[in-house]
């Protein structure tokens, strides 16, 4: 850190002087006190309009969020402020419940195959062989496409009777060429996982080949060197080195998995009844069927605190070991 | 410091939020008695702009009317906006929280008791019994703008529900393509012979998975039988599910129909964006369904020809309509008020009336049913018919019963029909619709 003792020490020579700021800054709010405290206020200058733009554009909206879940608020007409009403019956209401324990469910079964798979496509396709780029885009195109489009397509192609996937799992013998897909529990779940993961992985496999491909090659050499197998060197050069991009991956698939809404709502509605109806989708429901908008953002604001601990906790056990942390004195 | 700013701004936005929210809570001015809807100029020589908005369900229609209207008059003009097909309440309710509403909503008829019963749109009853046509109004649209007896909408538009039926394939079924069921007991027995023409040809269908849909359909074979699902005024409504007759005839009908496979098996996964097409291809010989629904998918030369309606039916006879499609509703705050009441009551003039057919839309005036009405739309003679004897549910919770996969009648007509489990499906019928009630009452 640079401070006034960094000058010189030849008292003959001039001190030099900390470095003029230009003239077009507010010269008044620069001058006076300590290098540090003068610092310190270029740096509040520096960062207030970003704040600025923060406070109206998230923290106004949330604790407005905050209030509204506080009153009965309704689509129109007066409102009354109930205090923690809303939330209390929130922990009692089972079919908020169950769109949690199904958020949940929903994503355990998702997360692992998105990281295992866009792992295992990044690997394939992280070396600039041949035909890497066409695999990178092959693989790449369903995140960009986008979920609702692709929703559609297979709320079509899922159609008994006339839908590739029935003609095609029919003739192979898996299943029968009338199975409705998204009207049966079981099988909407697993259809929309196994999709899901063919979108999310493709993600996931760009952020692994990035970190992938910034490491250093000097240690592949001195692995094969040592006679390392494929398998050795992922395990202790490839993933290690990849833990920061993992845990950015992860976080991602997991706060996507716990806000997903587009695809349930285009395939199964929630049904058959509530049963795969994700939290988004409840919140959705109670806010813009049944107008109860102060209920509904109760549920809301649930969601983002659940979601900011899950991020806390995956940045916690996800951390970077190399930073030095303080020893306990005992 | 840091932690004092934020402190500072978390303050300054709650308070902001807290004064805000107070603020949206005032009520609104209504327009004074001397320009008011009770007022003889109301409505008269009005200048200015009316912003219109409209749902985009309406969008042809809309975009005729509003087109026609500014090119006959040079004082007042329309200005129209297209809303959401099914978030325009949520629009509608901002602009009126906002205090700059529409001078005119075309909005669904079923979601006009969320706004009437909180003051939202202008009374219009004074003006209203000033019609000459008044007592001629849809009575299911005019129901659903009616709240503690005052009128805060007339009709827009109807959207209503007939039973489509293939002529050609009555035929070939030996059946007389002039002679449309009139009763459950036949529409099964004509299905059951046009389903066994085969060749990938069905007697029935129906979008089995749109809730929407299915109450657009199966409700006005109930209501025929003067039966309904709830009673009451708003606020006391109840459920009357179990003991209904006409319900369980309703859903026994659609139970044979799966069980007998009269219907084709991917009924039970249309969820309504392909509804009516495997009818309008050909392969369906009875398909309850909207007047424009078919209208709009079929070739103009199929109609009449080889596609007919018949009204829909109750189990031994009578027949009514879901009276659906838009009403018009004045916002309280309007800035035209007396604008908007000039452009409605010239769309509902017989002159813009009559265009209405070719537009996918049925009138809303039955007086304008006349023998040469019928002459040149005979197929829209019949919902226009079925309106004097159609009905919706005036109740706030239209929407979360029918309109969702996880509501109480979607939840009944599963087990019902897919699972042939009657007593169970009007058990659960009755205990979720008089949930939802009792907490729209509370």
């Amino acid at each position: 850190m640079i401070t006034d003792e960094s000058g010189p020490r030849d008292s003959t020579v001039p001190r030099a002087r900390p470095v003029k700021p230009s003239p077009s800054w507010p010269a008044a709010l620069l001058r006076g006190g300590s290098l540090g405290a003068r610092r310190a206020r270029t740096g509040m200058i520096l960062v207030s309009p970003a704040f600025a733009l923060v406070a109206v554009f998230v923290l106004f909206p949330l604790g407005f969020a905050v209030y509204i879940s506080l009153t009965d608020w309704p689509l129109i007409g007066p409102y009354h402020f109930t205090g923690g009403r809303n939330y209390t019956e929130l922990i009692h209401d089972p079919v908020f419940i169950h769109s949690v324990v199904f958020t949940l469910l929903y994503t355990a079964i998702v997360t692992g195959p998105i990281l295992v798979l866009g792992y295992a496509m990044a690997a394939f396709v992280r070396a600039n062989r041949p035909g890497s780029v066409v695999f990178r885009t092959a693989f790449f195109l369903p995140f960009i496409v986008g979920l609702a489009t692709e929703s559609f397509m297979l709320l079509l192609e899922l159609q008994p009777d006339s839908g590739v996937v029935d003609a095609v799992l029919g003739k192979l013998g898996l299943a029968s060429v009338s199975t409705a897909w998204t009207v049966h529990y079981d099988l909407a779940l697993g259809v929309i996982c196994v999709f899901v993961v063919w979108f999310a992985s493709g993600l996931t496999m760009m952020i692994l080949m990035g970190g992938m491909q910034g490491i250093p090659g000097d240690l592949y050499e001195a692995a094969n060197v040592d006679g390392a197998t494929w398998w050795q060197k992922e395990r202790r050069i490839t993933i290690p080195m990849l833990r920061r991009n993992i845990a950015l991956s992860l976080i991602i698939s997991v706060i996507g998995s716990f806000l997903a809404f587009n695809q349930f709502y285009i395939l199964t509605q929630g049904g058959p009844g509530t049963s795969t109806e994700p939290i988004v989708m409840w919140i959705y429901q109670e806010a813009f069927i049944a107008y109860h908008l102060g209920y509904a953002t109760a549920g809301a604001i649930a969601l983002v605190v659940v979601v900011a601990i899950i991020s806390a906790a995956q940045f916690f056990l996800l951390r970077d070991d190399d930073t030095p942390r303080p020893r306990r004195r005992g | 410091m840091k932690r004092r700013t934020f402190a500072l701004f978390s303050a300054t936005a709650l308070v902001a939020a807290a004064a805000a929210g107070c603020s949206s809570s005032s009520s609104t001015p209504a327009a004074s008695s001397a320009t008011g809807p009770g007022s003889a100029s109301f409505g008269v020589n009005a200048t200015g702009t009316v912003q219109f908005w409209a749902r985009t369900v309406s969008k042809t229609l809309a975009q005729k009317l509003v087109s026609e209207f500014n090119a006959s008059h040079s004082n007042l003009k329309v200005k129209l906006t297209l809303t959401s097909i099914n978030d325009d309440t949520t629009s509608l309710a901002t602009s009126i929280r906002a205090g700059d509403p529409p001078d005119v909503d075309g909005l669904n008829d079923i979601d006009m008791p969320t706004f009437t019963r909180n003051g939202s749109f202008l009374d219009l009853t004074k003006a209203i019994a000033k019609l000459p046509y008044a007592s001629a109004l849809s009575p299911g649209h005019v129901g659903l703008g009616t709240y503690q007896g005052k009128e805060y909408g007339v009709p827009y538009w109807a959207d209503l529900s007939v039973l489509w039926y293939n002529k050609n394939l009555f035929k070939q079924a030996g059946l007389n393509p002039d002679d449309p069921p009139t009763t459950y007991a036949q529409i099964l027995s004509d299905a059951q012979k046009i389903n066994k023409l085969g060749h990938g040809i069905n007697g029935f269908t129906f979008a089995g998975d749109c809730q929407g849909c299915l109450g657009f359909t199966v409700q006005p074979g109930i209501w025929a039988a003067h039966s309904y699902l709830t009673t009451g005024a708003i606020g006391s409504q109840t459920a009357t599910i179990t003991g209904n007759t006409a319900l369980m005839q309703a859903l026994t009908l659609y139970q044979e129909m799966w069980s007998q496979h009269l219907v084709p098996d991917n009924v039970r996964t249309d969820d309504g964006p392909t509804w009516g097409q495997d009818f309008v291809a050909g392969k369906i010989g009875i398909m309850p369904g909207g007047y424009g629904q078919v209208e709009n998918l079929a070739t103009s030369a199929q109609l009449g020809s080889e596609f007919a309606d018949a009204p829909l039916p109750g189990a031994t006879g009578d027949y009514s309509t879901f009276d659906g499609g838009d009403d018009f509703a004045i916002p309280a705050a309007a800035k035209n008020p007396s604008g908007a009441w000039e452009f409605i009551t010239w769309v509902m003039q017989e002159q813009q009336q009559e265009q209405y057919p070719g537009l996918g839309a049925t009138p809303i005036r039955t007086d304008l049913l006349t023998p040469a009405f019928s002459a040149a739309h005979p197929l829209d003679a019949v919902p226009l018919k079925a309106l004097g004897h159609g009905y919706a549910p005036v109740t706030l919770i239209y929407n979360q019963a029918f309109n969702e996969a996880s509501g109480p009648w979607f939840q009944m007509f599963t087990t019902a029909v897919y699972d042939g489990n009657m007593n169970l499906a009007l058990q659960q019928g009755q205990s979720g619709f008089t949930q939802l009630l009792q907490q729209a009452a509370a």
